[in-house]
């Protein structure tokens, strides 16, 4: 792999998943909608919850608009890499999946290019959102507007790698309804988007366990700290470990000498 | 600030190269600024019985002061020198020597000293007695009681006008605000307001009092002149249901900028009023039951004392938004600012 | 170039591939010389699209070794791909976008210079009469020109194989036939060696060589000429009959 293919390979990329994004308004807005439904009706109706602790990165009381901010845009992430991730695999998609992986370049790195492309696609949502919230009166310094962007990747990352790697293990996932219900749903309500942990606490111990060990509370956290100009390094590391983890084991399930989507009886043949 | 400048002018007058002097003159010149600007907010803790005090720069703790017990309002002497607290289930007003961070003496006050305000020449203390029904009238340097004048059930609020001709004072349980002389000390005028009267305060030309009213929900304006009620402002929450809208504290802005600040008790909110039109232009969250406030004194930012929260917020006036809590003991309550 | 088996456009020796226990390739050899039109006959489920799959990387055979334009698919990956054009089974253009970005798109892929590849793009499709289509979306194409755009597409790095996956299904005959004549163009004018694979038999009645897959294993094969006089048949498709006892799919028009 030369530089100058590597480079030509990722442009194209990126253009085609910005065209096709740019094409396809419709998603645009609809990915866009979900997260500003729960800013405006579901924290709207909650907007008395919290404002009784202080927990770091806030200096003092904030709104759950502002609580679930970075929940949300973790959200945005969270379905844009499962989305982008699993229509490799089983939209329509596969067919030009097919045409990406017979490129003459090293797969996972033709895999790291989808994956980059769509979390670029999905930092464009995340900043109309931001931008949204902005007139919703949630305001973090802008510094860390700025900040918040190599979180918002590595977290898009890790997300679009654990797509990755479920779609090439669990067959079962076929469509977006099944990853909805036993991967998206699960990981945003069991982590800190909508409750900080100690509120989690509070009600269920174990399910504050269970969050403790869900990787996306910590992309939550590090994109949270990020957002007001902070970093919380152990959150980071985590999903920086997480991301590795994650990329490894998708890149091996992608794995030639395992065969590309191995699935229930068999490729058609 | 203007001092600064006007040396490093100076030494750039003389010579266009810096030298040791001038950088001596301008480093020190920034540690006087430094000091100048810098300030203490007091903050009196009424179930631990103690002052904390805050850097006005850093925003943190620095120092804690045991004192009397129960604390509550809080005043300091027109020369910034001593701190007086109603330290109210002591029946006494102590006074706290700010070098020394300690209790010096006591004055008179009658019981259950609550809220009280000094007279503009620093002199005589107005105190309100909440169980007596009474104001006492203290003379500070005689450290003795001059006068008691009786008022309604409850006295609460202590206001005193500008030129210090008028004191204002509310009474809890009779609803009213009454207008006592401070020459004569006869109350001249009892203005009916709405439900439990909490804080009374002059506006900076003394011709408007506000009134807060804890349970009615409402804070009264009444015109010095004619004591008639000109408007009165309530308020709404998205969220909040409207007897969790309790109106106590009340700063009124003397910087130009025409606005009112009002704590909203347990809606933990301060709210943000265009004097002029009296309408609320923001409300910004704070700890919960947020009583009293206070101004840094250029009146770029203003602090609140949140009771239940145990901690006092801070809010940048300029971007109107609250930039930090400070944890401080139980039950915040008075708030005093050095200059 | 020589005429050794390595250096033409695909040698495949010993291919085996099972899914789990379930054999679905047994010891498959092909050979698909420079400049020759060869076809992989077989029926649905024969293998055709896992032998596919395998050559272009997608699975790893299990033992064998495969070897396009001289280059080890295994050993050397990167320069194996980079000597093959494919044109899927099922179609692979996004439709959202025009031709032109569709392949600009491909180009990228396959690291062709920029300055480059808008000077290849006006050339593959002129050379199939598809110059006037460059703007339009891939939705607003028919199926016929669909296929011959990624055709056109699989040329563009001058790949000198050429793997086609059942390229003409859901096509009218007409089309099919306008397809056919296309390949056997490129095969002749650019000495690319072409693997067809299809269940349609009048497609490749003049093919250079064929493969017959059948369960897995390749049944015969051998000159399309030489195997007709030697079982006494006049068209592949009753040769195909004749050897798997199966009838062949009828040319469905």
């Amino acid at each position: 792999m030369n530089l100058k293919h590597a480079r030509s390979c990722f442009k194209g990329i990126l253009i085609r998943e910005s065209l096709r994004f740019l094409n396809q308004r419709a998603r645009f807005f609809a990915a866009l909608v979900r997260p500003l439904v729960w800013l405006f009706i579901f924290a709207a109706g909650f907007r008395s919850v919290l404002g009784v602790s202080i927990i770091p990165p806030y200096q003092t009381y904030v709104l759950y608009e502002e609580y679930i901010t970075p929940g949300l845009l973790g959200m945005i992430m969270l379905f844009n890499g499962m989305q982008s991730s699993l229509s490799m695999v089983y939209d329509r998609e596969m067919g030009s999946m097919r045409l990406l992986l017979v490129s003459p370049l090293p797969r996972w790195f033709l895999l790291l290019c989808k994956l980059l492309s769509g979390v670029a696609v999905a930092l464009l949502q995340v900043y109309v959102f931001l931008l949204i919230a902005w007139f919703w009166e949630v305001r973090p310094p802008v510094s860390g507007y700025f900040m918040v962007i190599p979180a918002l990747i590595l977290s898009g990352l890790m997300l679009g790698a654990l797509g990755l790697m479920l779609s090439s293990f669990v067959t079962q996932l076929e469509n977006f309804a099944g990853v909805m219900n036993f991967v998206i749903f699960p990981m945003f309500f069991a982590s800190s988007a909508l409750y900080p942990l100690w509120r989690v606490r509070d009600s269920s111990e174990l399910l504050y366990w269970v969050a403790n060990l869900n990787p996306f509370t910590h992309a939550v956290e590090f994109v949270r700290f990020a957002l007001y100009s902070e970093i919380n390094w152990q959150a980071g590391l985590i999903t920086l470990l997480c991301t590795l983890f994650f990329s490894a084991v998708a890149i091996w399930g992608y794995d030639p000498l395992r065969g590309f989507l191995p699935r229930k009886g068999g490729p058609a043949t | 600030m203007q001092e600064r400048r006007m040396k490093k002018q100076h030494c750039r007058g003389k010579s266009r190269e810096p030298n040791l002097a001038c950088v001596l003159v301008a480093a020190v010149s920034i540690l006087f600024t430094a000091n100048a600007s810098a300030y203490n907010v007091y903050v009196s803790n009424e179930k631990d019985n103690t002052i904390s005090i805050i850097d006005g720069d850093t925003l943190e703790v620095v120092d804690t002061v045991t004192v009397g017990e129960r604390p509550r309002g809080i005043v300091l002497s027109n020369d910034g020198s001593v701190l007086y607290m109603c330290t109210s289930d002591e029946d006494h007003v102590e006074v706290l020597d700010l070098k020394t961070l300690k209790v010096t003496h006591s004055l008179p006050s009658g019981p259950d000293p609550e809220l009280m305000q000094l007279n503009p020449e620093g002199t005589k203390l107005y105190i309100a007695n909440e169980d007596d029904n009474l104001v006492t009238v203290v003379n500070v340097d005689e450290r003795t009681k001059e006068v008691e004048i009786p008022v309604g059930i409850e006295p609460e609020g202590i206001g005193v006008s500008p030129d210090g001709k008028w004191l204002v004072n509310t009474s809890e349980t009779t609803n009213m605000a009454h207008f006592i002389n401070t020459d004569t000390l006869k109350i001249e005028a009892n203005v009916v307001v709405d439900t439990r009267p909490r804080v009374a305060q002059f506006t900076g030309d003394g011709k408007e009092v506000w009134v807060s009213s804890e349970i009615g929900g409402t804070v009264s304006i009444i015109d010095t002149d004619s004591k008639e009620i000109k408007h009165k402002i309530s308020f709404e929450v998205r969220g909040l249901a409207p007897e969790s809208i309790q109106p106590v504290g009340i700063k009124l802005s003397t910087d130009g900028s025409n606005l009112a600040y009002i704590a909203l008790g347990p809606a933990a909110r301060v709210a943000v009023i265009n004097m002029e039109t009296y309408e609320v232009e923001k409300y910004l969250l704070v700890g919960q039951r947020v009583w009293n406030l206070e101004f840094s004194p250029s009146q770029d930012r203003l602090f609140t004392t949140n009771g239940v929260s145990g901690d006092v917020s801070v809010i940048d006036l300029k971007k109107r938004r609250v930039i930090k809590s400070v944890k401080v003991g139980r039950f915040p309550w008075g708030l005093a600012i050095s200059e | 170039m020589s005429n050794d088996d390595t250096d033409a456009s695909l040698s495949a020796r010993n291919i085996n591939f099972s899914f789990g226990c379930k054999a679905v390739l047994e010891d498959v050899q092909i050979a698909v010389p420079n400049g020759q039109f060869v076809a992989l006959l077989g029926q649905n489920g024969a293998g055709k699209t896992t032998l596919f799959s395998i050559i272009t990387g997608l699975y790893a055979a299990h033992g064998g070794e495969i070897r396009i334009g001289g280059h080890d698919l295994r050993m050397n990956t990167e320069a194996a791909l980079a000597s093959i054009g494919v044109v899927f089974q099922r179609a692979t253009l996004d439709r959202d976008l025009t031709v032109k970005q569709n392949l600009r798109y491909f180009c990228h892929l396959h690291g062709i210079a920029t300055s480059e590849l808008q000077k290849r793009i006006d050339a593959a499709l002129a050379s199939y009469g598809l110059s006037d289509l460059q703007q339009r979306k891939v939705t607003e194409l028919s199926g016929g020109q669909q296929r011959r755009i990624e055709l056109a597409r699989a040329t563009l790095h001058d790949p000198n194989f050429l793997l086609l996956d059942e390229p003409t299904v859901g096509l009218d005959h007409a089309n099919r036939m306008e397809f056919v004549s296309n390949v056997k163009t490129l095969c002749k004018e650019r000495n690319v060696g072409v693997l067809w694979a299809t269940h349609l038999m009048d497609e490749v009645e003049d093919a250079d060589y064929v493969y017959f897959l059948h369960h897995g294993k390749i049944l015969f094969e051998g000159g399309s000429a030489d195997l007709l006089k030697e079982h006494g048949k006049k068209s592949i498709a009753e040769l195909y009959s004749h050897l798997t006892g199966q009838p062949a799919d009828a040319t469905v028009i």
